[in-house]
């Protein structure tokens, strides 16, 4: 607690971050990165085969790209950095630090990417003939690899979280950034934004293109696209699968909360929907059905989500593995805590010292300190919420079962504070989940 | 009850030398802002136009109200591209503080996101149904008036966060954003004299943009129109300024206030120095506003870009001094060479 804190008591602060984060993905990989790169092909096809209407519908294609990029996606972008900032400052303030170089260039990159969108765009009738229209095309090539950058650069950070390598020995940028997991994330994302991209766009062009014949021709592109994607993916995700850490990969299934005949089941059909898709637009391009073209976006949508959740996931306990856990402590401290109490170094807690009055305060600042982060008291999400969790649990159920949780719970930080401190927080729990203490000390004492 | 709450830095070191990140602050913070400033001034340019226009029934303020709104929704892009810089430096060097402040307004905060978006939507609604709305002005406005709302709302935000690191006494006794407006000193003041900048520079934006354009093609009748009102509201907006100027530095702390008024050679010599630019740019701008000129507009832009240098590296020192007694306490996790090996 080196800093205040925030509860989004009902909606949980974790799910702040990954609702901004989703969306983001969604936005960065399917329309800043994927959809830049099919629209640049598809103006270079029309200018190859000098089909006006598919120049036209490229066009329209970068004026929607500019307006969501510049506005959800940007925003969510920074919301990222907003939402971490404020509900888990620790985690984010050290990445700062260790990525800090990164993140100008990243910043550099970015700048360069929305200027070039700009330019893209308000050039097109400008640029049409001749040298002109090649000009435009090449500024199309370099604004697609300056959103591919940004992508390679900000997937050093994130796989660094998972993954940080011989960093948590030398705090060497260096280390942290070509970390175990980079290139395999980097070259997954990449391909995995194409088929995001293609998944988004071929509904909307199912949808809003009558012009069969300038269906055929944007499947005809989607296809090849799709073709040399599917593939790399597939290879790219097993590399990436095969360098986490064993315990990481241990936790996939369980993250995302669902059994795991039903999680193979899901993933293999919405795999195969994707072969069958991309074929069909290959094979026959006339005659995609439009039924089709809304499940692939759902469920690659759905995809999405399920990814940016077990990679958050998996990481548990940790937020930068071995390093530092998902409520910000860091494992360094843990003897330290241990000893001299974790109030004692929680600069913003409420409560410092544990007096017979104030046991409960006390609890409910080891709470904000150690669990909000992930918890909530009585929140939405069942898993999250501890009235659900820990229902009909006595205080003395609950300091013994949480100094050996994380042994049981492998997603769960260990507690770090003096018994004190953990009869406090026990404390705390029964009041808010059974509405009284239940310490059987205490109660006879009454 | 707690006095100042700050914490102990961050364990990992501050990778830069700290003199090297606070001159990148003060650049990026300036780079960032000019653009913020366009945005909410062209909005409202564009809005106020449009709005003129209807009311004398004359299309050629419609016109100019177009060019605006075009011209705002570009430069809104930037400014929030360029916001990551800055944002990344304080959160880097002032950890301590910055972090603090954005948390104790961690809702507002967030809402700043969902009021961007629904403001740049708006905005790129209001540009791009200009000619499609024509005989639907009363929504067409409607969407332009929204994104200004939110444009003139969200500064203050901002401002509280960065008001609020300035005063780590006061954090005990703050209860969230809207308590905040209130609770800090300097607030208000901030605000009205970011408004007029933004206003003045808006302004000057487009005085400086057609008199390049000048050079090389005829103006239109809408562009001269645009060029001249804009340097006559720089020239105003920026004689007001003097005096916002001044209701700003008395709501400093008067040990700090002093720095400026005498104590401090360089804070001083800053401030007068600031005082004399202004002057000069508003005799540049006074004069293209009353003839069409604009022979001396380069000098006008090297005035404004003097002004602007010199306002950014105040706001820095002014936040240094505030922060001075509070440093000393609670040393940062400097950058050591040993780390620069690595």
């Amino acid at each position: 607690m080196n800093f205040p804190s925030i509860d989004f008591s009902w909606f949980g602060n974790g799910s702040v971050i990954a609702l901004i984060a989703i969306i983001h993905v969604v936005i960065s990989h399917g329309v800043a990165i994927g959809t830049i790169a099919l629209m640049v092909t598809m103006e270079y096809r029309a200018h190859r085969t000098k089909n006006l209407a598919l120049d036209a519908l490229a066009k329209k294609i970068a004026k929607w790209v500019l307006i969501i990029t510049t506005t959800m996606g940007a925003m969510t972008g920074v919301g990222i950095w907003f939402s971490t900032t404020v509900i888990q400052p620790d985690s984010i303030g050290a990445l700062l630090r260790i990525f800090f170089w990164a993140w100008v260039a990243e910043w550099i990159v970015f700048i360069t990417e929305v200027v070039l969108l700009i330019l893209y765009y308000y050039t097109w009738d400008k640029w049409q003939d001749g040298r002109a229209k090649a000009r435009h095309i090449k500024l199309g090539i370099v604004l697609a690899f300056a959103s591919w950058m940004t992508m390679a650069i900000i997937t050093g950070v994130l796989a660094a979280k998972l993954t940080p390598g011989l960093w948590v020995e030398t705090h060497a940028f260096w280390n942290a950034f070509i970390n175990p997991t980079y290139l395999p994330s980097l070259g997954f994302r990449m391909f995995l934004a194409i088929l995001l991209a293609i998944a988004l766009l071929s509904f909307f062009i199912r949808w809003r293109v009558k012009d069969v014949a300038l269906r055929q021709e944007v499947f005809h592109v989607f296809g090849l696209w799709g073709a040399i994607s599917l593939p790399a993916v597939f290879v790219l995700g097993l590399w990436y699968l095969w360098s986490i850490p064993t315990d990481a990969y241990d936790m996939i299934v369980w993250s995302t909360g669902m059994p795991e005949n039903v999680f193979k089941t899901l993933n293999g059909i919405a795999f195969a929907i994707l072969i069958i898709y991309l074929i069909w637009m290959i094979v026959k391009p006339k005659a995609v059905p439009w039924i089709l073209s809304l499940i692939v976006m759902g469920s690659s949508v759905a995809f999405i989500g399920e990814f940016e959740v077990v990679r958050e996931s998996i990481r548990k306990p940790f937020i930068i593995y071995d390093y530092m856990y998902a409520n910000g402590l860091l494992e360094e401290n843990r003897e330290k805590y241990d000893e001299e109490g974790f109030l004692k170094h929680a600069t913003w807690a409420k409560e410092r010292e544990i007096t017979e009055d104030n046991v409960v305060d006390a609890g409910r600042e080891v709470f904000i300190g150690q669990c909000i982060t992930c918890h909530t008291v009585d929140g939405w999400r069942s898993k999250r919420s501890l009235t659900n969790r820990m229902d009909g649990w006595t205080e003395d159920d609950m300091t013994s079962f949480i100094p050996t949780m994380h042994n049981v719970r492998v997603a769960m930080p260990p507690f770090m504070g003096t018994d004190e401190e953990l009869e406090a927080l026990a404390a705390y729990l029964s009041t808010e989940i059974n509405g009284k203490r239940t310490n059987k000390k205490e109660v006879s004492q009454q | 009850m707690i006095v100042a709450s700050i914490s102990p830095d961050n364990v990992l070191p501050i990778p830069a030398p700290i003199g090297l990140l606070e001159v990148l602050i003060v650049i990026t913070f300036l780079l960032h802002i000019i653009f913020v400033n366009f945005t909410i001034s062209l909005t409202a340019g564009a809005v106020g136009l449009e709005t003129f226009g209807i009311i004398k029934k004359n299309r050629k303020y419609d016109n100019m109200a177009k060019i605006a709104s075009y011209h705002a929704s570009i430069h809104k892009s930037i400014a929030v591209v360029l916001g990551v810089g800055p944002l990344l430096m304080i959160s880097v060097i002032y950890t301590q503080y910055f972090y603090s402040s954005t948390i104790l307004i961690g809702k507002a905060w967030l809402s700043v996101l969902i009021l961007l978006i629904v403001a740049f939507l708006m905005l790129y609604v209001y540009k791009f149904t200009w000619e499609r709305w024509q005989h639907k002005k009363g929504l067409h406005l409607f969407f332009g008036i929204g994104a200004m709302a939110i444009l003139f709302f969200v500064p203050l935000i901002f401002i509280v966060n960065v008001v609020s690191m300035l005063y780590p006494e006061q954090w005990a006794t703050a209860n969230g954003f809207f308590h905040s407006l209130f609770h800090y000193p300097q607030i208000w003041q901030r605000y009205l004299h970011f408004m007029l900048a933004s206003i003045a520079t808006g302004g000057f934006y487009f005085f400086i943009f057609y008199s390049f354009k000048k050079r090389k093609h005829v103006l239109q009748e809408d562009e001269v129109s645009l060029k001249r009102n804009g340097a006559k509201v720089g020239f105003w907006v920026t004689v007001v300024q003097l005096v916002a100027g001044f209701l700003l530095l008395f709501s400093f702390k008067p040990e700090i206030r002093m720095l400026y008024m005498g104590e401090d050679l360089l804070l001083t010599t800053l401030l007068i120095l600031s005082i004399m630019f202004t002057l000069i740019l508003c005799a540049l701008l006074y004069k293209a506003s009353e003839q069409d000129s604009g022979k001396s507009f380069l000098l006008a832009l090297a005035t404004f870009v003097m002004i602007l240098g010199i306002m950014g590296w105040m706001r820095h020192e002014l936040r240094e001094s505030y922060l001075q007694p509070y440093l000393e306490d609670n040393p940062r996790t400097e950058h050591t060479t040993q780390n620069n090996n690595k």
